[in-house]
């Protein structure tokens, strides 16, 4: 089963900055996030699942989230997480940090010479 | 301290609950995620079986899942503890002499301080074991000049403040006495007795074991009968722990008494040694201030502070006058009669206080001591393990994990010092260096509890994780990139510095304790070897007790017969030269007097001891008669007779020769004048404490006529007389017991010790004091001979590679051993000079206890500078003779 071309592998270190962002929309549970991540990507990104959890438990260490049980839906229990007040500043900080990544990757690679 | 550890555990145990929850969340979670993605599967159109095979092969694992988390968790800490306690134990193991090192270290700190920190809280800061013990006050009276017992009251006093004082809930009033004896039953036992008023019990919070305690009305009659409580020691011992002892009916000294309760063991006012409490009642009693004899506690009522207390009392002493026509308020003034309001338990430790607070900063010391020899050991050996540190780190080992390492190696080692120190503590604390009571108060309450464990193996973890801890800082410190470069440490400059620095203060310390411990045992050596004045080797003393009173023995007469009849048949017994009998025996306190020489040539009176003994008691005891002769039967008429030291015969009457002379008690108060022949001239003896010297002594006769000083003052009733007996052997006590026992079965013989022993008794301060320095200094001494090895082998393992170079480029191995030995040697002369300076001033504070040394004794600070030099070079010694066997194709090989 090839995936499509497209459809790549999330960056070491822009996983968290996924996470802040979805969850910044509406607190969710884990399965929940992978599935918003890729959509929001419009299937171009796939979230690897076992490693959104690491990436949740570091977040939540760091004060950044926080869980609480509730009922989903269709009457499941799950773990929702949803963004602390540190981690909607944290967010900002981090954002404002990959776009200044990404506009000096971005004047490498437009360099002509 | 108990209640931190319990918390601390509960903390652990909270942890692995947290961890179990943790872990159960995680699985419904996951469990939640693979539903999910399969019924997301099965919605694409897979089918039941597959949808779930893709949805955890999409997951990735269930276990990496579990790991991931873990980590991310930092619940590693717990986990990786086992695993870091079972590294430790391996890297120990690989190097015994270090871990060696370490534990004899600390273990030998850690048992100290424990040990002896035990005693100093049991006694100085637990709270007594009363009922609300910080409102409890110790009622101190005054006076300069006027004759009593220390700073105790009279039963007036007593009577005054406790009916007008308003900040007190209660005043009570004890005395104690050690000469009573119970004469029921089949052998006659002798006890101490305390007289308490009945509120005494209630102020202190006692509820009894077993019966009741005593009524306010209550009162002890010297004929009648009279309630009495026992302790549950007696109760057991010689009462068989009968419950039915309630209402029974016993024989002490004069008359009956009726039990009405029986008090708990953990009862101990006012001495653990009381076992029979009598009803005091607050009659007036002799309604002077002379002869004060009774101890007043109170209990401050709420929001009195003991200021208020003191100013309220003080301001009622001028009353005393207007209350008790005895005392005038002249006497007041003249004797600046005062009161002092202190709590409970301080004063009751007021007499140990200073020697107790020395020794604290002194155990405190040595564990700081050990702690940095401990330091300095795991620096060296981290200089040889930096390499294993480097490589760890730059194979991406997190600092926190690094540090968990190094604190769990410090606990693994500190626990296992304390395993050490643990047995040295236990025997410290059980038997007190020898000591009871009757020389350190609250001394029965110290003992080795779980309570104690616990504080040893809390300190050892606590310094343990510190010592990791700095260790690790230190290593921290020098860059990771030095540390693959270059095969041994080269600390920085700083850190050398304060090594040493901190090595040079042990080798001070311990020096400063060497000085002290050489001029106390100096001054120990003085005290027992000092001319006491009498002869203490192969004679003992035995206290004899007559039943006084009807049923007993009545008259001066019956009395002199009997203890005549006992010592001839003890002067019988093979090895016995002499037998005198005596009413205080030496270094024992006596009873005090004013006495001056009839005031014909206005000489100011003088305090003086007054003893009463038999003819002969000065040949049994080698107490040289200087001048006359001693007592004779014929003195019992006409004028009394005594007997002087050659002090007092000089500070009264101005010369040795006091024979024919008047010695006089003037009338004071409602005692009437008395005065005495001097019939004889004796050499000087010491008093209670040796070091005070020879004390003014005057002797009147016992079994020779009834000699008296003033009512209540010498005996006038040979009832408890000490048997002093000479010769060798000497007869043990069970034999003087038979013999007694023959003569009159009531009749006790209690207190049966060697002459010796009463002289260890009265050099106990001071042998505390040695043996606590004595203690300290060698274990400093100890530790400052690890320090001085740590930091030379150290510093020696920094140079090896120059020393090799030198040994290859044919230096003589002899000269490299003396770079090194050098090094030791400006240490230890640093150490020695600031040494030699905190000595000269810390031994000014022994002034109080040394016994005709100068703290500046010459003899004793060379004695101690040279044990100290010889010790410390000898530790340096070792790495000297290291470096000069380097082997240099090994060093250079090693780059």
């Amino acid at each position: 089963l090839a995936k499509p071309a497209s459809n790549e592998q999330v960056l070491q270190g822009t996983l968290d900055l996924l996470i802040l962002k979805t969850l910044s929309l509406a607190p969710m549970h884990g399965w929940g996030l992978t599935h918003r991540i890729e959509q929001l990507s419009q299937d171009a990104l796939q979230v690897g699942q076992g490693s959104i959890y690491p990436a949740l438990v570091r977040l939540e260490q760091r004060g950044w989230i926080d869980t609480d049980w509730r009922v989903t839906e269709n009457s499941r229990r799950a773990k929702y997480y949803r963004l602390t007040p540190a981690g909607r500043r944290a967010f900002g900080h981090e954002v404002a940090a990959w776009q200044r990544f990404v506009s000096a990757v971005g004047l490498v690679l437009a360099a002509e010479r | 301290v108990l209640s931190r550890v319990r918390a601390a555990l509960a903390r652990v145990g909270e942890l692995f609950r947290a961890r179990s929850r943790f872990a159960r969340e995680q699985d419904e979670e996951f469990r939640f995620h693979i539903e999910m993605e399969t019924g997301e599967n099965v919605r694409r159109g897979m089918r039941e079986p597959e949808a779930r095979r893709a949805a955890v092969l999409r997951f990735g694992g269930r276990e990496r899942f579990r790991e991931e988390t873990r980590d991310a968790r930092g619940v590693v800490a717990l986990d990786n503890l086992t695993r870091d306690t079972r590294l430790a134990l391996r890297r120990i193991r690989r190097a015994p002499g270090f871990a060696a090192g370490v534990i004899a270290t600390l273990g030998v700190g850690l048992g100290v301080a424990v040990g002896i920190g035990t005693i100093v809280y049991g006694v100085l800061l637990r709270d007594l074991p009363y009922d609300n013990p910080d409102r409890l006050m110790r009622v101190d009276f005054h006076t300069d000049g006027i004759p009593g017992q220390g700073q105790r009251q009279s039963p007036a006093t007593y009577f005054h403040f406790a009916t007008r004082a308003r900040s007190f809930t209660g005043l009570g009033s004890y005395s104690t006495d050690a000469g009573f004896a119970i004469t029921d039953g089949d052998a006659p036992e002798r006890v101490t007795i305390a007289r308490v008023t009945p509120n005494v019990l209630t102020l202190l919070g006692v509820r009894p074991l077993l019966g009741q305690l005593f009524e306010p009305g209550d009162t002890s009659q010297s004929s009648g009968r009279s309630p009495v409580l026992i302790s549950q020691e007696l109760w057991e011992r010689r009462y068989g722990a009968d419950r039915g002892v309630i209402g029974r009916r016993i024989a002490i000294n004069r008359g009956d008494a009726t039990v009405i309760g029986v008090l708990p063991r953990a009862f101990d006012f006012p001495a653990a040694s009381v076992s029979v409490w009598f009803p005091q009642p607050t009659p007036l009693g002799s309604p002077g201030i002379i002869g004060r004899y009774i101890t007043v506690i109170g209990r401050l009522r709420e929001g009195v502070d003991v200021a208020a207390a003191a100013a309220e009392l003080n301001a009622l002493v001028p009353s005393l006058a207007e209350r008790f026509p005895q005392i005038t308020p002249e006497m007041l003034q003249q004797s600046a009669a005062r009161i002092s309001v202190e709590s409970l338990k301080s004063a009751t430790v007021a007499p140990v206080r200073p020697q107790l607070v020395l020794l604290g900063v002194l155990v405190g010391v040595v564990l700081l001591i050990a702690t940095t020899n401990v330091v300095n050991l795991f620096l060296l050996r981290a200089g040889r393990a930096s390499q294993e540190i480097a490589i760890a780190l730059s194979l991406g080992a997190s600092r926190v994990a690094l540090a968990q390492r190094f604190v769990v190696e410090g606990i693994v080692l500190g626990l296992a010092s304390a395993i050490v120190a643990l047995p040295a503590a236990a025997i410290a604390v059980s038997t007190k260096f020898g000591f009871t009571e009757r020389e350190i108060p609250r001394l029965h309450e110290v003992a080795f509890t779980s309570g104690t464990v616990a504080f040893l193996f809390g300190c050892a973890a606590v310094i343990g994780a510190g010592v990791g801890l700095i260790a690790l800082r230190h290593t921290a410190m020098t860059g990771l990139f030095d540390r693959l470069r270059v095969s041994h440490a080269t600390p920085s400059r700083a850190w050398r510095g304060a090594q040493t620095g901190l090595v040079g203060l042990q080798v001070a310390i311990a020096l400063t304790l060497l000085v002290a411990a050489g001029l106390l045992g100096r001054s120990f050596w003085n005290l027992r070897n000092v001319d006491l004045g009498f002869e203490p080797a192969s004679a003992m003393t035995a206290q004899v007790s007559l039943p006084w009173g009807p049923t007993g023995y009545s008259t001066y007469d019956q009395a002199t017969a009997f203890h005549t009849m006992v010592m001839d048949r003890i002067a019988a017994l093979p090895g016995v030269t002499g037998v005198a009998v005596v009413q205080h025996p030496p270094l024992t306190p006596g009873n005090e007097g004013q006495v001056d020489d009839g005031g014909n040539d206005g000489r100011p009176t003088v305090t003086a001891t007054s003893d009463a003994t038999s003819a002969n008691y000065f040949r049994v005891m080698n107490i040289p008669l200087l001048h006359g002769r001693t007592f004779q039967p014929g003195d019992q008429g006409g004028v009394p007779t005594v007997v002087v030291s050659e002090r007092l015969a000089a500070r009264v009457f101005g010369t040795t020769d006091a024979v024919g002379r008047t010695l006089r008690e003037p009338g004071r108060e409602n005692v009437p004048e008395h005065s005495w022949r001097v019939i004889g001239v004796v050499g000087d003896v010491h008093g209670e404490r040796i070091e005070d010297g020879h004390m003014p002594m005057m002797y009147f006769p016992l079994l020779h006529g009834g000699g008296r000083l003033a009512d209540g003052v010498a005996g006038d009733e040979p009832r408890d007389v000490q048997y002093v007996i000479r010769g060798a052997p000497l007869p043990a006590a069970s034999r003087l017991q038979r013999i007694v026992g023959e003569l009159d079965p009531r009749v006790p013989v209690t207190d049966v010790r060697t002459l010796g022993s009463i002289v260890d008794a009265a050099t106990a301060r001071v042998r505390l004091t040695l043996l606590l320095i004595g203690v300290a200094a060698a274990a400093a001494l100890l530790l400052g001979v690890i320090g001085v090895y740590s930091v030379m082998s150290y510093a020696a393992a920094g140079r090896v590679r120059e020393f090799g170079i030198r040994l290859a480029l044919g230096a003589e191995p002899r000269r490299v051993s003396r770079t090194v030995l050098g090094a030791g040697l400006r240490l230890v002369a640093v150490g020695t000079a600031a040494g030699l300076l905190i000595a000269m001033s810390a031994t000014k504070l022994l002034r109080s206890l040394l016994y005709e040394v100068q703290p500046m004794s010459l003899g004793e600070y060379a004695c101690a500078t040279g044990v100290l030099i010889i010790a410390t070079l000898v530790a340096a010694a070792l790495p000297a003779r290291r470096a000069a066997r380097t082997d240099p194709a090994v060093v250079l090989r090693g780059d």
